[in-house]
């Protein structure tokens, strides 16, 4: 047996070495120092430093285990690049989430402009948006500007640069003629929302502004009909309610995602 | 003799087919077991960065919520994983040289140190309960210091998820413990074959380096 212990003490493989029992003991004394010396210095402020000066002690403490309890101190290079391989890996998951939440910043402000445009379009300003006022037909004209003059022409007229590969030709707003769906805003408004021939249906573009588009176009050729309460009831405007009412109300899905974040 | 390949009278454990010697087994076990570990780096390591992720996003609520956290049980329960590395490590010296009654006797040890910090954790998790410092939808705690903090649900979300992942290491690791200390006792190991009970070793260690940061994280900087 003491052959045997002495063999094994000779062993040149590092896998079998043996941490002295000495060691051991400093260690764990090193440890307890360590876990003292964390928390008095929690006790004092410090500001920042704080955070330094515990996590200093703590990757020390973890040091010491690693190297002596768990001899890595005595193990083979091949161990040892496995094992602090796991933390630079932890590195780039702390730097990669990080550099993102930082970022982040910039784009909170925007969403906030987002979220305050998105407002404004949702119609919360605009009561009872099915009945045309100046100011509906106003933001009708500058939604129609950016969204619909590549078709319909800047004038309303059906001869946007893209009409020229449409046929049937996109709805020329200045005459009166052959409406498919109507001259009612209802109508107007249906049309936007489910789309006509070309045109695709911009259902995700919130009710008010489609009802601002509908009041706008229409302005633009003779006087329009008149909405009766069946009409609006079949556009789906439930006009005892507030708001945008008319059909469905979407919102952007990262703003709504924000909005519910900030509630929660 | 450190190369014993022949099976002796005595039932010396002898290197399975596959590898060349003892030597060659055991060095094979301790990279496995050094890849296992480099695994619960990273397996832990989410939590980590959700952690300073919010903590980042809401200094106040984490400072405000981390006050309910005890730092004289945290001091405890690392004093007592400190003696439980070291009780775990005497295990090992203990079978490295032969020496039985020292195996045993470190890894009884070991298993009272690791059901002591577990009591320690009951005694804080059942206060947490009392007070309804609860993860996210079970929070229920009402006091007016963590009125103003609506994130402090999150902390306790993360209070738990970290120490509980720990706990759960705890627990595994008394389990393997038990388990070597029944071979101890059977006398299947000595100084030829102690694989098992020095990979349990290592598996314990990082369990205690996982709580040396755990502690100062969550009980004195929050």
């Amino acid at each position: 047996m003491a052959a045997e212990k002495k063999g094994s003490k000779n062993s040149e493989h590092h896998g079998h070495h043996i941490v002295p029992p000495k060691v051991l003991y400093t260690v764990w004394g090193l440890l307890l120092l360590g876990t003292a010396l964390t928390v008095a210095a929690s006790m004092f402020h410090f500001g920042a430093l704080n955070y330094v000066i515990g996590m200093v002690i703590a990757t020390v403490k973890a040091s010491l285990v690693v190297m002596f309890f768990m001899g890595m101190k005595y193990d083979s290079n091949e161990n040892r690049v496995i094992f602090l391989t796991s933390f630079v890996f932890v590195a780039i998951f702390f730097l990669l989430t990080f550099t993102d939440l930082f970022f982040r910043g910039t784009v909170e402000f925007d969403a906030g402009r987002f979220a305050k445009a998105a407002e404004a379009r949702a119609g919360a300003q605009f009561k009872d948006p099915w009945i045309g006022t100046d100011d509906l037909r106003k933001r009708g004209h500058d939604l129609f500007m950016t969204n619909c003059i590549a078709c319909h022409g800047p004038e309303g007229k059906g001869n946007g640069p893209a009409s020229v590969s449409l046929n049937p030709k996109p709805r020329n707003f200045t005459s009166g003629d052959n409406w498919k769906n109507g001259r009612k805003p209802s109508q107007v408004f249906g049309t936007i929302s489910h789309g006509l021939n070309a045109m695709p249906s911009f259902s995700t573009t919130p009710a008010a502004d489609r009802w601002c588009l509908a009041h706008y176009v229409l302005s633009l050729g003779p006087a329009p009909g008149k909405d009766t309460p069946e009409d609006l009831q079949k556009a789906g405007v439930d006009t005892s309610g507030k708001g945008g009412g008319g059909g469905e109300k979407t919102l952007p899905v990262d703003l709504a995602i924000d909005i519910m974040s900030e509630k929660g | 003799m450190a190369h014993a390949t022949t099976a002796t009278a005595g039932g010396k454990k002898e290197a399975a087919h596959h590898f060349k010697d003892m030597d060659h087994e055991f060095e094979t076990c301790k990279q496995g077991l050094w890849l296992f570990l480099l695994q619960e780096v990273l397996f832990f390591s989410p939590l980590f960065v959700g952690y300073y992720v919010f903590r980042g996003l809401y200094p106040e609520d984490w400072h405000a919520a981390s006050h309910h956290l005890d730092p004289k049980m945290g001091a405890i329960n690392t004093v007592i994983l400190i003696c439980s590395s070291l009780s775990m490590a005497q295990a090992v010296h203990g079978a490295q040289t032969n020496n039985r009654r020292k195996s045993i006797i470190g890894l009884i040890l070991t298993l009272i140190f690791a059901g002591g910090f577990l009591v320690v954790k009951f005694f804080e998790y059942s206060h947490k309960f009392e007070l309804g410092l609860l993860p996210a939808g079970a929070f229920t705690y009402t006091g007016a210091d963590l009125s103003g903090y609506p994130h402090a649900k999150l902390y306790y979300s993360l209070y738990f998820a970290m120490t509980g992942l720990h706990g759960i290491h705890v627990i595994g690791g008394m389990a393997v413990i038990a388990w070597i200390l029944k071979r101890t006792l059977k006398g299947e190991f000595d100084s030829n074959y102690y694989t098992p009970v020095e990979m349990v070793g290592l598996y314990w260690h990082f369990v205690d380096l996982v709580w040396i940061y755990l502690f100062p994280i969550l009980y004195l900087l929050g």
